[in-house]
């Protein structure tokens, strides 16, 4: 046990500083000034890092790739765009993908010339994915797809999206779905924003009217887009893992700047040892996510995949910062609630991905979002359970049978 | 960066784990919770003889030369097993004291006797306040012609009743002083403070004109404050070790049973109400873990950051442990609220260790206080 970064990892860190300080852009204002970071990033071997050599990426140590994430976060740098073509679409070609669909895609992938979201989640298909109802029928030539998903994240911007679809309503649900490559760009395909409680629309609904997807977009066989689906979203990295503590430790030392500022019962907050006690807590909470952190990265350093253990990962987060941003109202009170008109002792400076000015407001309602998506905590603790200690599952009504 | 055990490490944790399974059985843990000093000679003896007892001295006092990480993994092995004995209190409490404020002559006649097994120690660091802040010491020591003679009250001094030799503060005209106290010695008055948890013995102290002789004082006069803060930061972690084993025998237990145990025709496992409770215990005790270890590495690295880490430690692993260990009583239902059932060994092992070394809030203090200083 050495809890030291090594010679070579503070080398690095230092060079991807250095590199941050000289290349930081001074502000993106739309898709394009992003897609331009994003290629910056790219050609300077700090984006797709964890992809194999051959196909674009460096093949870095997941340490590395820890690194780069920190440092951007320590410097507030905008965050690349197309997350989903690079953390998951990408990854999943590698897997799954034939040598063409490799040769095709991956590329622009890195290079933000495509840019890819994920067709999921649909309106009666949230923790039961399985029970997708978007239906892909096989017309001989191509496959027809019609349908609605929901919770699409980068929809509008998307020129492809990673599609599942049940192909064989005959089959147990999990049995009956395969895994497509979608243009979104056809007249088929109706993309709308979805306006969430942040005002704002980082996800979007995508309704599919006899939408096609040719025959050599399938990926894996039919009916193997379950198992490829499961892979994918047990995808973990731990790319982000130190870069989120450093983005929650900087929000912290926010809030503790407002906390000596303002006032009650005529002290300030700070002074006030109730409060105390919670930022106490939150502190303890953030070091413990950090050092949980530094655990995950050494499994990953050693080839081990996390696998379910990502599930305690995910959840304890999630759950953490729902209680971080509730402390944040509490002491801010009514500033917290600002979208608009912040004097500049309580702004907030996080960058959103969509372009939008960051505020304590829109991070405290984001914070609702992270114990839904990509697993609700209900689904992480049934996974916990189930895979990690061992406990018997629950009888299901729906592991036998068609869906229809 | 790399945050598993060595294989050396890993070898000790598995070799501490036997011998505790094989001599430290919840049979024995009960026969020695009725028993009038409360801990087994032969255990003991061979604890010592494992090289147990002087894991983190000096190889020339007779110790192993090991670290925190190597002493915590064999105190979270204790608090698995709810070994009852003056273990923490003498290996610890006197002897990583010792090691840190003791004269060459202190050390030279302390520090082989205890990894030998010979001599037991402890240290009494509380009084009728509870404040952990040695600056609120109120035991007195007054310079007399042969040494000191001290006076005061102290509480809660684990396994006083079998120690040789234990630290005591007291205020000095100087300033707060460590003196080196036999227990059994005139002026010395020990009486039992009988807790719940019935594998961890307290006494109070009395000192009523206790004379010690010049050379019991552990360092110059006045000058306790450093040794002390650096004893309870250890202290601290310790106890959090401890209590991480308590919290990991009770989700495995109620792990187990919610394998085996069937209402309404079906495993309780396979119900959300008990796999969500075990899951979130399992969260728990994988992040006190963690916290641990961190605080553990950091002490004996020297890191920047070891008193936060200390700090943050104790504050997690205290209520973690209170609540996975709380949780786990709930998961068994009646059988867990029962004394025959050893679920409530481990319950109060962890929750004995909660108020020791600056209970959650305590140490909550000590983080604002080190962020506001810092920034």
């Amino acid at each position: 046990m050495d809890l030291n970064y090594t010679i070579e990892d503070v080398a690095f860190r230092k060079q991807v500083r250095g590199w941050l300080e000289q290349n930081l852009p001074r502000q993106i204002k739309d898709l394009e000034d992003r897609k331009v970071w994003h290629r910056k990033l790219y050609e300077a071997g700090y984006l797709g890092m964890g992809w194999p050599k051959e196909y674009g990426g460096q093949g870095a140590r997941p340490m590395e790739q820890a690194i780069v994430a920190d440092e951007m976060a320590r410097a507030g740098a905008p965050a690349p765009t197309n997350g989903l073509g690079v953390g998951i679409v990408g990854p999943t070609i590698v897997v799954h993908g034939t040598d063409a669909q490799k040769r095709r895609y991956l590329r622009k992938i890195l290079t933000a010339e495509e840019m890819w979201c994920q067709l999921y989640s649909e309106p009666n298909a949230g923790s039961d994915l399985a029970a997708l109802r978007t239906a892909a029928e096989d017309k001989g030539d191509h496959f027809q797809v019609n349908g609605q998903k929901i919770w699409t994240s980068g929809g509008a911007i998307a020129d492809w999206g990673l599609l599942l679809a049940r192909t064989d309503p005959s089959v147990a649900k999990h049995k009956g779905i395969s895994c497509f490559l979608i243009d979104m760009r056809q007249p088929g395909v109706d993309v709308r924003p979805l306006k969430q409680i942040t005002g704002s629309s980082e996800f979007c609904e995508v309704f599919m009217t006899s939408a096609r997807v040719e025959k050599e977009n399938l990926i894996g066989r039919l009916g193997e887009g379950w198992g490829i689906a499961q892979t994918t979203l047990g995808y973990e990295r731990g790319g982000r893992a130190l870069a989120r503590i450093t983005s929650y430790a900087s929000q912290y030392n926010h809030l503790m700047n407002a906390a000596r500022r303002l006032k009650r019962n005529g002290r300030p907050i700070l002074d006030d040892a109730v409060t105390r006690q919670k930022l106490g807590r939150i502190w303890a909470d953030l070091e413990v996510e950090r050092y949980a952190a530094l655990r995950v990265l050494t499994m990953l350093e050693r080839g081990e995949h996390p696998g379910a253990s990502g599930s305690l990962t995910k959840l304890s987060y999630s759950e953490f910062e729902k209680r971080f941003m509730e402390l944040a109202e509490e002491i801010l009170g009514p500033y917290g609630q600002l979208t608009d008109g912040v004097p500049a002792e309580y702004r907030l400076e996080v960058d959103t991905a969509v372009g939008d000015h960051g505020t304590w407001a829109y991070a405290f309602l984001w914070s609702r979002a992270g114990t839904i998506y990509a697993g609700s905590s209900e689904i992480q603790k049934n996974v916990i359970g189930e895979r990690i200690l061992g406990l018997p599952k629950e009888s299901r009504a729906d592991r036998v049978g068609g869906t229809r | 960066m790399n945050f598993s055990f060595s294989e050396d490490q890993t070898l000790l944790r598995n070799s501490v784990r036997a011998a505790l399974d094989e001599q430290c059985k919840p049979a024995h843990v009960r026969a020695m919770m009725e028993d009038d000093r409360g801990y087994g000679e032969a255990l003991w003896s061979e604890m010592a003889k494992l090289g147990w007892l002087g894991l983190p001295f000096a190889e020339e006092q007779g110790g192993a030369g090991l670290g925190m990480v190597e002493l915590a993994l064999v105190l979270e092995e204790m608090g698995r097993a709810a070994y009852p004995g003056p273990y923490f209190a003498s290996v610890v409490l006197a002897g990583l004291g010792l090691q840190a404020g003791g004269s060459a002559a202190q050390k030279e006649k302390w520090l082989p006797a205890i990894a030998s097994g010979q001599a037991r120690g402890t240290a009494a660091l509380l009084e009728d306040s509870l404040d952990w802040d040695p600056a609120a010491t109120a035991a007195t020591a007054a310079k007399t012609g042969a040494g000191w003679t001290l006076n005061g009250v102290k509480r809660f001094v684990p396994w006083a009743h079998v120690a040789d030799v234990a630290l005591v503060p007291a205020r000095a005209p100087e300033g707060v002083s460590l003196f080196l106290v036999d227990p059994r010695a005139a002026g010395v008055t020990l009486t039992p403070m009988v807790g719940i948890d019935l594998t961890t013995r307290w006494s109070e102290m009395r000192l009523d004109d206790a004379a010690v002789p010049a050379d019991a004082l552990m360092g110059p006069a006045s000058e306790a404050g450093p040794v002390l803060a650096d004893l309870l930061r250890r202290a601290a972690v310790g106890a959090s070790a401890e209590m991480l084993g308590a919290a990991r025998r009770c989700l495995d237990m109620s792990v187990g049973y919610a394998k085996v145990r069937e209402q309404f025709g079906q495993l309780i496992g396979s119900f959300q109400a008990i796999r969500h409770r075990c899951a979130e215990m399992l969260v728990e005790v994988e992040k006190a873990h963690a916290a641990v270890y961190y605080a553990a590495w950091a002490l004996g690295a020297g890191a920047e950051d070891a008193a936060m880490a200390a700090s943050v430690c104790k504050s997690f692993v205290s209520e973690a442990a209170r609540q996975v260990c709380g949780d786990a009583i709930q998961v068994h239902g009646g059988i867990g609220f029962t004394w025959e059932y050893d679920l409530h060994l481990y319950f109060k092992r962890a929750k004995a260790l909660e108020p020791l070394y600056g209970d959650a809030a305590y140490h909550r203090e000590l983080l604002v206080r080190g962020i506001t200083t810092s920034a």
